[in-house]
């Protein structure tokens, strides 16, 4: 066996993303299979569950899916930042539950403007001390994040003394059932910050080091290019994401709750992943992590409606994932073997 | 078929490539056979056939004249052949021995579980004693041998096997000199022994002292097979680009002006030391010595990839004060690295997000990439350069001649006055050379100051004006273009490690 099985072989011929009109094109005709193979699940999905349930099909119930997939989905665009510089953020989840927390206590005290204030300095306290523990004291992404997973999780548990905040005024709670045009307020929220995150991967400058920090750091920072500032940038965004998902999800439950966003860890990278990002870098889009999402929540909608219990539906989560890992390993695997015929 | 190991009309299809195109190959018993060809020319794909990697579409396999089939690198070891790939499977934190024998483990008696340490030792010491490897102790750990001794581990390791074929995939393209020739020396052991050797390899001259015959292939066939002393090293060339090749070498620029870069004292501890020279416009300064002599490193510090403990380096006479890469680039200065894959570009991104990835900035106003711009740009540069293949797709899907002129893109891109080559060649076909040193004398001739590094000596030779030669972290020569000779450079290379009579070369 060779020694590198990776990063450094040559890699599958992404058709990468270039600027231009003529762009679209190309990308069709290089269209690879891991781009429409999700999507295809989806759809076989969506059919299968029309068939086996009345409600299924319903407007409700797709407005039901988009508000639960609107949290999930913000969060999941923060993580895929996150990723794409082959770094991972497992805190996501707790930052959600100190947002809530932080978030509600300023609202039931001071008002909704403030409270909103106060959660937005807390996640990003979140991101901060993460992208210093990550960058400057160098502890690996993994480690750090799990770590400030069981820290934010007290400090949000200790806060709260354990117990739900209430009280919240509901010109906030309301805004979670707000509709424009049928369309709920945070699935809008959600699309907003879809096409803001996609505009900020495709067409800046921070993007472009994203990519290239998470695909090759070494070459990135011999480029010139301020590989730690472009790391911090990447935690923060996903702390900011975050924040917006623990927004979101105490509006839904109109209360302080310092155990929301349990599964949003798993659930998150389970998205990206699927959506085709790279665990090790340098490779997705943030349109491949809106199919993972839509895959991960339409699942345990159906499933639900199915009756199948929650706990079995973290079995399928977790096979559902490795499945779409292994194929995408088998794809590249013959990718590779096509792209290195010397 | 009286051969070790043969093979009979291979052909294997990636879809949209035909690697390997109805191949024959006959290895004798106890012979070194070269294999040569430009990259994409189906060595590799062959020598991953023959290691039981990878499976032919049609063609046979025989070892002693009975038709294999070898369907796995566990079968290929059965036979006999080992197979000791460029990236060398070396476990780092495993100690000599256990790499030595690795998977072929003595156990006690009676017991498959559990592993003789004595017997092991004494197996991976009789192996390197035999390759005259006495300076590895087995109980040292992998991670601290050098490149050549990593080598030297893995063939020991197949000696254990007691492998009648061993095949050797560009096994000095790192190595340095003084390694090289003992694997030379090796090689020739191995060979009077009886082992054959399968030995691929882009250095011709290597190829002419130590091969007996030598396969050429070119875009999937075998051109030809012939012993080694009846072909030359033109010969050799041009059956590996299909044409007729006059010159190895472009002309040199001629248009030497002031210096642009000037440097002195340069010091870091323990790496290199008190290290001066200049460099003019439209000079192309050549840079030799051993690996490990420091080159890489007093470069990399140069350009503020890594630190200084002292000395100054100034740009047209003013000081200048770098303190990492980005300060080199705005200043002017570009540096290219020996490891394009490692350090050079993004291997997935396209050629054009590589080209324009040091100087962003300019093509970002407000943070925001201008498409047009930077498409006008890369379409210009790649034209200028000739670079083949679409610059839309990931630049890893290039040929490392094509991947060399995306990393001079970013140089030219940056519109660097002055540029540092490291090892601009390793890795690019012999065709392709030529066109990379044809852009660095252009370079040169527009008037960029150019440091050369480089460890092959002809490239030196016949590329630059000047050279400077380093050797254990200090510069200990220095030449001008009509004074260069391999001796003398060698000598001055080994200075270091030579009595400090023969060091005194000034």
């Amino acid at each position: 066996m060779r020694a590198t099985q990776t990063r450094t072989s040559s890699g599958p011929p992404v058709n990468t993303t270039t600027t231009s009109v003529g762009g679209i094109a190309r990308q069709l005709k290089n269209l690879d299979l891991r781009q429409v193979g999700l999507p295809l699940v989806v759809v076989a999905m969506i059919v299968g569950f029309a068939f086996r349930s009345d409600v299924f099909m319903t407007t409700t119930n797709f407005q039901n899916v988009g508000l639960q997939a609107a949290a999930l989905a913000c969060v999941a665009f923060g993580q895929t930042f996150v990723l794409l510089t082959a770094g991972i953020d497992l805190s996501v989840g707790s930052t959600v539950a100190l947002v809530s927390v932080v978030s509600a206590m300023g609202m039931r005290d001071h008002g909704v403007l403030v409270g909103l204030l106060f959660g937005l300095v807390a996640g990003l306290a979140v991101g901060v001390v993460n992208s210093l523990v990550i960058t400057r004291l160098r502890v690996a992404p993994f480690i750090a994040t799990l770590a400030m997973l069981s820290i934010a999780a007290g400090l949000a548990l200790n806060m709260s003394g354990g117990t739900p905040v209430v009280g919240l005024p509901s010109e906030f709670t309301s805004l979670a059932y707000r509709r424009i045009l049928g369309v709920p307020l945070p699935v809008i929220i959600a699309l907003l910050v879809l096409v803001t995150a996609y505009g900020v991967l495709r067409v800046t400058r921070l993007g472009r080091y994203i990519y290239a920090t998470g695909g090759n750091a070494e070459a990135a920072r011999l480029s010139g290019i301020n590989v730690r500032a472009t790391t911090v940038s990447a935690y923060m965004v996903c702390s900011l994401l975050a924040t917006f998902g623990g927004f979101i999800l105490t509006a839904r439950v109109a209360s302080g709750q310092p155990t929301l966003g349990g599964d949003l860890a798993l659930q998150s990278v389970a998205a990206v992943v699927l959506g085709g990002v790279s665990l090790f870098g340098g490779r997705g889009t943030v349109l491949g992590v809106a199919v993972g999402v839509i895959f991960v929540s339409i699942l345990t909608n159906g499933l639900n409606l199915l009756n199948v219990s929650s706990y079995t539906q973290l079995m399928v989560i977790g096979a559902a994932m490795i499945l779409a890992i292994a194929w995408d390993q088998y794809l590249s695997r013959k990718w590779r073997t096509r792209g290195d015929p010397g | 078929m009286s051969g070790v190991l043969a093979a009979h009309n291979i052909t294997k299809a990636f879809p949209g490539v035909v690697a390997l195109d109805d191949v024959s190959l006959e290895l004798e018993a106890g012979e070194v056979h070269a294999l040569i060809g430009e990259n994409g020319a189906g060595k590799s794909t062959l020598i991953s056939i023959l290691s039981g990697a990878t499976r032919p579409d049609a063609g046979q396999l025989f070892v002693r004249g009975q038709p294999v089939t070898i369907d796995s690198p566990a079968t290929a070891k059965r036979y006999g052949i080992t197979t000791i790939f460029q990236e060398l499977s070396i476990q780092p934190w495993l100690d000599v021995t256990a790499n030595v024998v690795l998977g072929n483990e003595p156990h006690l008696p009676g017991a498959r579980q559990l592993l003789s340490a004595s017997n092991a030792e004494a197996v991976a010491r009789a192996a390197l004693d035999r390759l005259g490897a006495h300076e590895i102790s087995t109980g040292t750990p992998a991670s601290r041998l050098s490149t050549g001794q990593k080598q030297l581990v893995e063939i020991a390791r197949a000696l254990t096997l007691g492998a009648p074929v061993i095949i050797m995939d560009e096994p000095t393209s790192s190595l340095p000199m003084r390694d090289t020739d003992r694997l030379l020396e090796i090689v020739a052991q191995l060979r009077d022994e009886g082992t054959t050797i399968v030995y691929i390899s882009h250095r011709l001259d290597e190829v002419k002292k130590i091969a007996d015959r030598v396969t050429v292939l070119r875009g999937g066939r075998n051109v030809a097979t012939r012993p080694v002393g009846s072909t030359t090293t033109g010969q050799m060339i041009e059956q590996m680009t299909g044409r007729q090749v006059d010159n190895l070498y472009p002309p040199r620029s001629e248009s030497v002006g002031e210096v642009v870069l000037r440097v002195e004292g340069l010091t870091r501890r323990n790496v290199f030391e008190d290290v001066s020279f200049e460099v003019r416009a439209g000079e192309i300064l050549g840079v030799a010595g051993l690996i490990g002599a420091g080159r890489t490193e007093v470069m990399r510090a140069i350009y503020g990839a890594d630190p200084l403990d002292a000395g100054r380096v100034e740009l047209d006479g003013k000081p200048l004060s770098i303190r990492s890469p980005r300060d080199a680039i705005s200043a002017g200065i570009a540096y290219l690295p020996e490891d394009r894959k490692d350090q050079g570009l993004v291997l997935l991104l396209s050629s054009r997000e590589n080209m324009v990835m040091s100087t962003l900035d300019r093509f970002s106003p407000g943070g925001l990439l201008r498409g047009r711009r930077i498409r006008s740009v890369t379409t210009e540069v790649g034209r200028t350069l000739g670079v083949r293949g679409s610059l839309d797709r990931a630049v890893a899907n290039l040929s490392g001649g094509n991947q060399q002129k995306v990393v001079i893109a970013k140089g030219l891109i940056s519109n660097a006055r002055v540029l540092i080559f490291d090892e601009p060649t390793r890795g690019v076909d012999v065709g392709a050379k030529y066109e990379v040193y044809t852009l660095i004398q252009e370079l040169a001739a527009g008037g960029a100051a150019i440091i050369l590094v480089s460890s092959e000596l002809p490239e030196i030779m016949n590329v630059a004006h000047r050279v400077v030669v380093m050797s254990a972290g200090r510069i200990h020569a220095e030449y001008d273009h009509p004074d260069f000779s391999e001796s003398r450079i060698l000598s001055a290379a080994f200075a270091a490690f030579a009595s400090t009579e023969s060091a005194g070369v000034t």
